[in-house]
């Protein structure tokens, strides 16, 4: 029965739903408000259905697929995709109680769940015969091979301080100590999400001014919504992956409990959000300069950080 | 001046005359333009601005004009010759070898009037579609409604075309490599109706072609199908963004033609009508800029500035966009004074938001990081292709109707030349919000002029902004030349005898010389620089194929 809620309600499907639905109603407000804009405004409260509308739009629209694809190919990438990108939640620690899979490796578990999503979405583009699409397959693949060495990384110095891959032991351990110990290498993993996530500056696989909508393209219906809730879920992940990792995760000031963690990850969404308003996009040039020039070589100076503060701060034999 | 009138007197010259203090008005025959062309160049006329025919049906002659600019003495010469009218004996020597700014203006006038240039490197139609091959539309001779009966017809043959085009354009790319053509337009999410054929190698950019024409409106023949009074609306539609500055070009060029001086309150409204939308203009360009990048604010912030110039263009005319503001005589409507309430809430609106821009937009560092290399136009190609505007004076290059040839009230506003030095896509965006600071310190100085005449009573601003002008014109030719958003528009206007629509209207606008830069610029970049340089040259689909 337990295991059922997990998978139906809380951290699964309707959870995940409801993140996307609340998550996408809050990017649309806070960039209007940025942009100077009034955002939708006219389906319920502060047209929040308006997001609502959309979703149950995609999801009845006709889902076409172009001549000459592989159907098979073409059409299940996005389902695996939703899948891949929801499993994450299962390992993180939501609240004490609610920790659906409590292994040993965590971390591992991640790093390597949101590690596929690209390849998925490289497929996506690969199958889609278009060479916008083939274009921004290609941009995926650069872009994560180099922004997921600085992540993983980054990702690895919790578990280098506290001695565990477990998210449920780092979470216990962490502290303000560690949070500032580890704060360069929190740095490093948000710069690194917003490659991962397609952010800008990063946000160069689906640039719509260069190659239209990248691997998104050909998409359109279910099948496009079938992407979106994957790059939302992704979001979450990732999201839910540095407050657990850095800011730990549901610990509060007075009290413990689900909402400090939601509030950390609406932190680093208005962060990122603010970050989109105010930079353009790079090029895919000046993003491998950028990855392997100064952000690896900085996550690799991290390690050896964290394993100094281990020994000299925290006190632990290495 | 003098020096050039020496020089010409070396070539077989039929008439010459000065014009309007800065032009050299010259006619000579049509075998000597070669020589005459080497002789300007080498006295310093670089630029080309435009190549116009106009077609005269019952004298049986095909009368060419070539105007030339000299960049840094900002004297200009206008060449005219005749060449037989007859479609087979149509034919002249390019200038393009000579002048690479000509190119596509001689394209444009084989096109149109079926001129074929002698040595011209790349002689294909623009502009038209394929239903237009070889029908030359501007002749006085064709017949528009014949042409226009077989819409389906014409419709299929575009269509077939360009599936034929799609089937054989990859045919002689090396099967083995990753060189693909790429349709960069004109359904893209950032072309406009353009299309650019980009020959690529995975992201690296082999070759462009530019496809223009997709809102081909014949605007320089529809205002012949109209009054002198009703042309405006056509003019004006040359660009939306800045419509009232065109209409001034026109409305000079009537008012030269049927001798009317203007009042000084007509004159002093059109620079404050102009920088109004000069605004409005280069507010949308700055966002344009950006957007290219993807980043929407700037376009978003901008916009909501821009909606209060057009709060005070809509108080004075009654539109927001089309104004039809300025007319033959001067300008439409009278002032009230409550309209320049609108404009003062419009302008500390402008300075209120004005720091906030500079810090995070104009000086960003991602922004510079991207575009500081990029698009490097050198001053000697400013001069060679004819560029104008914003895009020249980024470049270091001083010009500026407004300052060099002033028209309307511009000698008595102080002002000085925007410029930077570089050329780059990033000193394009300064250079922009430059002139945007310097239109709102013109639009100060116009606004506290008209208020204070009025005060001593010099103006009358409900009667004064009119003279009358005849609804029939004499026989003539004029140009005249206005600075717009994007750069020099030149106007040439041919009327008949007691004409009561211009007989030909010749619209040169900058965004068609700013285009044929763009293979030049975008060999050897990459992918993502298409939108970047594109989006820094400032072009709007609708003077380009007007």
């Amino acid at each position: 029965m337990e295991t059922l809620f997990n998978i139906v309600v809380f951290p699964g499907m309707f959870y995940v739903l409801a993140w996307t639905v609340l998550l996408f109603w809050f990017f649309r407000k806070f960039m209007a408000a940025l942009h100077k804009r009034v955002g939708p405004s006219f389906n319920g409260p502060a047209g929040s259905y308006q997001t609502l509308f959309d979703l149950s739009k995609l999801l009845t629209k006709e889902s076409i697929t172009p001549d000459g694809v592989n159907p098979y190919l073409f059409s299940i990438m996005p389902l695996l995709a939703v899948i891949v990108a929801t499993l994450p939640t299962a390992f993180i620690p939501w609240t004490p109680d609610v920790y659906v899979i409590p292994t040993q490796y965590g971390v591992l578990a991640l790093v390597v769940l949101i590690g596929i999503e690209p390849f998925l979405l490289f497929l996506t583009g690969f199958g889609s015969n278009n060479k916008y699409s083939f274009l921004g397959g290609i941009r995926i693949l650069t872009q994560m091979i180099s922004m997921e060495t600085a992540f993983f990384l980054a990702a690895l110095s919790p578990a280098l301080l506290f001695g565990t891959m477990s998210l449920g032991e780092i979470v216990e351990q962490s502290s303000w100590l560690s949070f500032l110990i580890l704060f360069p290498g929190f740095i490093l993993y948000f710069i690194a999400l917003l490659g991962l996530l397609e952010q800008p500056p990063f946000n160069i696989p689906d640039a719509e001014q260069e190659i239209v909508y990248g691997f998104y393209t050909e998409y359109s219906g279910t099948n496009y919504f079938l992407l979106k809730l994957a790059e939302f879920a992704e979001f979450m992940a990732v999201f839910a992956g540095a407050a657990t990792l850095f800011l730990g995760a549901y610990k509060g000031i007075f009290f413990d409990g689900y909402i400090f963690f939601f509030l950390k990850m609406l932190l680093i969404a208005i962060v990122m959000m603010t970050i989109r308003a105010s930079t353009p996009r790079i090029t895919m040039k000046q993003m491998l300069n950028f990855s392997w020039s100064y952000l690896v070589p900085l996550s690799l100076l991290n390690m050896a950080w964290v394993l100094m503060a281990k020994h000299f701060i925290l006190g632990v034999g290495l | 001046m003098q020096d050039l009138r020496k020089a010409l007197s070396a070539h077989e010259i039929l008439s010459v005359e000065v014009y309007k203090t800065m032009w050299l008005k010259v006619r000579i025959d049509s075998h000597d333009l070669l020589a005459v062309a080497q002789t300007l160049k080498d006295e310093g006329f670089i630029a080309i601005s435009t190549v116009s025919p106009t077609d005269f049906l019952e004298e049986d002659r095909m009368e060419m004009n070539y105007f030339f600019e000299n960049y840094t003495t900002k004297r200009n010469c206008w060449l005219k010759c005749d060449i037989p009218r007859d479609i087979e004996a149509c034919e002249i020597d390019s200038i393009t070898p000579m002048f690479p700014g000509a190119n596509w203006h001689e394209r444009e006038a084989y096109s149109m009037f079926g001129v074929r240039f002698r040595g011209h490197p790349d002689l294909r139609p623009i502009i038209v579609s394929q239903d237009f091959y070889d029908k030359t539309p501007f002749r006085k001779d064709f017949d528009w409604d014949a042409h226009e009966a077989n819409t389906v017809e014409n419709i299929q043959q575009i269509v077939d075309a360009f599936k034929e085009e799609q089937e054989i354009n990859e045919e002689h790319l090396d099967a083995s490599s990753s060189e693909m053509i790429l349709n960069w337009g004109p359904t893209h999410p950032a072309s406009g109706p353009i299309r650019l054929k980009v020959h690529c190698d995975g992201e690296d950019i082999i070759s462009i072609d530019p496809d223009i024409g997709f809102v081909w409106r014949a605007l320089e023949h529809l205002v012949t199908k109209k009054d002198f009074v009703g042309a405006i609306v056509a003019v004006e539609r040359l660009c939306f963004m800045d419509n009232i500055n065109s209409m001034v070009g026109y409305c000079q060029a009537v008012e030269e033609i049927a001798d009317v001086e203007i009042t000084e309150f007509a004159k002093w409204m059109r620079v404050l009508l102009g920088e109004v939308s000069r605004i409005s203009s280069h507010a949308m360009g700055m966002g344009g800029f950006y957007n290219a990048m993807g980043l929407h604010t700037v376009g978003m912030w901008n916009m909501d500035i821009r909606e209060y110039f057009l709060d005070f263009l809509e108080s004075y005319s009654g539109a927001r966009i089309a104004t039809a503001a300025i007319e033959p005589g001067g300008v439409r409507y009278g002032l009230q004074m409550n309209m320049l309430d609108e404009l003062q809430k419009a302008l500390d609106k402008f300075d209120a938001t004005k720091d906030d821009i500079k810090t995070i937009f104009v000086n960003n560092p991602t922004m510079k990081v991207r575009a500081a290399k990029k698009g490097i136009i050198t001053a000697k190609e400013v001069e060679s292709f004819a560029l104008c505007g914003v895009v020249a004076r980024s470049s270091g290059v001083k010009i500026d109707v407004r300052i060099d040839e002033p028209y309307a009230a511009y000698a008595q506003v102080k002002m000085d030349y925007v410029v930077q030095k570089e050329g780059s896509a990033k000193d394009r965006l300064s250079t922009l919000f430059g002139e945007l600071e310097q239109s709102i310190d013109i639009i100060k100085q116009a606004k506290r002029h008209i208020e204070a005449e009025i005060e001593n009573g010099n103006f009358n601003p409900t009667k004064d902004h009119m003279v009358k002008v005849p609804k029939k014109l004499p026989k003539g030719e004029a140009i005249s030349r206005v600075e717009w958003s994007r750069g020099e528009v030149l106007m040439h206007l041919v009327t008949d005898d007691k004409a009561k629509s211009p007989y030909r209207l010749k619209m040169k606008a900058p965004s068609f010389n700013h285009t044929m830069m763009l293979n030049k610029m975008l060999q050897g970049e990459t992918l993502s620089d298409i939108p970047l340089i594109f989006g820094s040259l400032y072009i709007c689909q609708g003077d380009l194929d007007r």
